[in-house]
């Protein structure tokens, strides 16, 4: 500690003191440990330059704060994790906000180190005696990393899920121990659960614990070697012009603080908190992004491959730690102007200019991929359905069983994986049944009379010995069509126009391929309740009895494939497919 | 002596405290899928259109059991000339992530790293330090079983985690 630090008072207690204060005086000293504080001298004087440091206390402390009241609502669990931060988020008052300086507070910590390490390099205060301090503060900057890297696994999204998957992989194949490390850090050989639980117990205790007591070490070591005046500046003038850390210096610290705050709340408030993803989701193929701090990293991996590997994975990132915690002792002569120190800054300068070429890269890349962009769409729309469904509540199973609060969700699911090989929706046709965009409706059941085999109707089944085109006057077609129309059960039917259609049947051969009571078995359809619920559900179920498709039938039987309540919801969307 | 009775402390508190944290090293946290699970029937796999199915099956994550989830998901191929159905877990060898099918190249892509595979699964580009991880199928009649597994990733050989 430098000289003048404090101890308990030695000045007798003044009597126009408030006695309170008084009295804690004469207990804890507190005035010493006061000016302890705010009267570090200063040689040179105060400087924007050295405030880098305060507003990085100053985050930190942000940091803890909404750490705390962000634990207070978030529940570690596979199940829980994307849950609690979803209502976070988007229930608890506030919450959006909080979650946001969190969040844009870790961008902040990684934007306000680096600048506080190029301070440090430029002022060449990284040299004797002060070398251990700057080991100090790079393994800080690693725990800001880690910080990082723990915490956007948390809210268990695809986003966290995915790309954290990338780092503890990496972990994992590093050779003999790797393994190992990847198990006790994840908590299992899977993601699972305890792989939360860890990351939670790393990024509120273990980090916390440690960052603080680096932090602590950080300023002592500080304290002890004084802050490090311009390279330029003459003993005499230093001595001269030194004045105290309060008020001048705390001044610019505070206003550096208020600015940074500032940005930090403006940012918050335009992106309305961060984001927050669709849950994880094991089986898809989301495009794993890590946080823009680590897309340098990211980038790097693409370059190495096979063996070499390692080289993107551990080499360069470990061989450019290593330097930077060995700078100190590497440049050890006792110069700190940067013009005479060139192979030091302009290593740093490439070193940096590197480090943002590659994240430019990595956007650039990504921006002129169409399948990512592609991508990103759908996951935040999936984020934005599942954020929106979680304000139901979230079923126990957690996570993606968010998704079950909308069954249209399942039904798209399941239409896309067992349906949409034959099937469209889209009005182009399918590749080998009808297209069932607008099903039911009079126009679809129209085009259907008119050309049955057209490529949105049968065409791409190609039945043998299927429907012959019905030709007649519109208003016979018309007739018709109500008379199939009416068999759906809806509500808008002309009972006039079905009568007339009825009369239709026999003279334009319907009836010899079609009956309409439900019992008599044809070489059609047997048209009874056509675009019922119930006929929907048993052509799902099976298509091929007599009173369906019978012989002609080419359509799967799915009662065995899906659920009963599955082909239910099934109909319900097919039938859903009619324009409102 | 105080140094002894230090580190007699240090030990009683130390030992069950690291075989505690060790415990994953040891035991299965998260199982699940390893009977093989229904997938698909073949007609499903059109020979040269390669398929993703999701494995979805029991699954035991810490304390927790959970009926018919999501386990992962995998590829489901089958050459152009016909020939068995094969079966490719989605997960990337190289860092995890999942693995596309590209229609107009007809090569698998992975869409983190830049990884490209055949459809018979062997890297062609990129990073990857070896092909896609196939997975062990069984057929049973029409339907197409896959015994779902994880593998260390970012190494030449596959090894089966877990």
């Amino acid at each position: 500690m430098s000289s003048h630090s404090g101890g308990p008072s030695s000045t007798p207690p003044d009597p126009n003191q408030n006695p309170v204060l008084a009295w804690l005086e004469s207990r804890i000293g507190y005035k010493g440990l006061v000016k302890m504080m705010i009267d570090e001298p200063i040689p040179g004087g105060a400087r924007w330059w050295y405030v880098f440091g305060s507003v990085l206390t100053f985050i930190l402390t942000m940091q803890l704060l909404t750490g705390v009241f962000l634990a207070s609502f978030y529940s570690p669990a596979s199940n829980t994790a994307w849950a609690s931060v979803a209502f976070i988020n988007d229930q608890l008052t506030m919450g959006w906000f909080v979650r946001g300086l969190h969040s844009t507070g870790a961008s902040a910590m990684i934007v306000l180190t680096c600048m506080h390490l190029a301070q440090v390099l430029i002022y060449g205060a990284y040299k004797a005696p002060r070398e251990m301090n700057w080991v100090v503060g790079v393994l800080m900057l690693g725990m800001v990393m880690a910080f990082a890297l723990t915490g956007y696994l948390l809210p268990w999204d695809q986003k966290g899920y995915w790309a954290t998957q990338v780092a503890t992989s990496i972990i994992g194949s590093s050779p003999v121990i790797g393994p190992a490390i990847q198990k006790l850090l994840q908590g299992g050989s899977a993601y699972g659960t305890f792989t939360i639980t860890h990351f939670y117990a790393l990024h509120t205790y273990v980090l916390p614990g440690a960052i603080i007591g680096l932090l602590l070490l950080h300023l002592y070591l500080f304290r002890r070697h004084g802050v490090t005046a311009k390279w330029n500046t003459s003993p005499q003038e230093l001595a001269r012009k030194t004045e105290p850390f309060w008020p001048d210096q705390l001044y610019r610290d505070m206003v550096a603080c208020g600015i940074t705050f500032l940005a930090i709340v403006l940012i918050v408030i335009k992106n309305h908190g961060t984001e927050l993803e669709a849950p994880a989701d094991p089986s898809s193929s989301y495009i794993a992004r890590p946080e823009w701090y680590f897309l340098p990293l990211f980038q790097l991996l693409k370059y190495f491959e096979g063996p070499l590997e390692i080289v993107g994975t551990m080499v360069i990132p470990g061989l450019a730690g290593g330097l930077l915690v060995a700078l100190p002792f590497l440049d050890r002569s006792p110069t700190r102007d940067p013009r005479r120190r060139l192979v030091v800054m302009i290593g740093a300068a490439a070193g940096f200019a590197g480090v943002i070429m590659m994240g430019l890269l990595a956007v650039r890349h990504d921006n002129a991929d169409p399948n990512y962009a592609k991508q990103r769409a759908e996951a935040s729309e999936q984020s934005e359905t599942a954020r929106h469904l979680a304000l139901k509540g979230v079923p126990p199973e957690g996570g993606q069983a968010v998704f079950r609060n909308d069954p249209l969700f399942e039904a798209r699911e399941i239409w896309a994986e067992k349906c949409s090989g034959c099937h469209s929706l889209t009005g182009q046709g399918g590749e080998k049944g009808p297209d069932l965009h607008d099903y039911n409706s009079r126009a679809w059941i129209l085009s259907f009379l008119q050309n049955p085999d057209a490529p949105t109707r049968m065409g791409p089944a190609k039945l043998e010995k299927g429907m012959k085109a019905v030709t007649g006057t519109p208003e016979e077609l018309a007739a018709l069509t109500e008379l199939v129309y009416a068999e759906s059960g809806a509500s808008d039917v002309n009972p006039a126009l079905v009568a007339k259609g009825k009369e239709l049947l026999s003279e334009k051969d319907c009836d010899s391929c079609h009956d309409m009571d439900g019992t008599t078995e044809n070489t059609g359809p047997n048209l009874k309740g056509r675009g019922t619920l119930k006929y929907v559900k048993d052509t799902i179920s099976d298509s091929g009895p007599p009173l369906l498709y019978g012989k002609k039938d080419k359509m799967p039987a799915f009662n065995e494939k899906l659920t009963p309540q599955q082909i239910d919801l099934m109909a319900k969307f097919v039938l859903g497919q009619k324009k409102k | 002596m105080t140094g002894a009775i230090g580190a007699v402390i240090g030990a009683i508190a130390v030992i069950p405290g690291l075989g505690f944290l060790a415990t994953p090293l040891k035991k299965e946290m998260v199982t699940g899928g390893e009977e093989p699970l229904r997938v698909g029937s073949i007609d499903d796999v059109k020979p040269g259109k390669p398929k993703r199915v999701n494995v979805v099956g029991d699954k035991h994550d810490a304390w927790l059991h959970m009926d018919a989830v999501k386990l992962g998901a995998c590829w489901l191929v089958r050459e152009k000339d016909g020939g068995p159905v094969k079966a490719y877990s989605t997960v990337c060898p190289h860092l995890g992530c999942g693995i596309d099918w590209n229609d107009k190249t007809e090569k698998f892509d992975c869409p983190c790293h830049g990884s490209v595979f055949d459809t018979e699964g062997k890297c062609v580009e990129g990073p990857s330090p070896r092909g896609m991880d196939e997975l062990e199928v069984v057929t049973a009649g029409n339907d197409i079983k896959v015994r779902y597994r994880r593998f260390r990733l970012a190494i030449h050989d596959k090894e089966p985690v877990g």
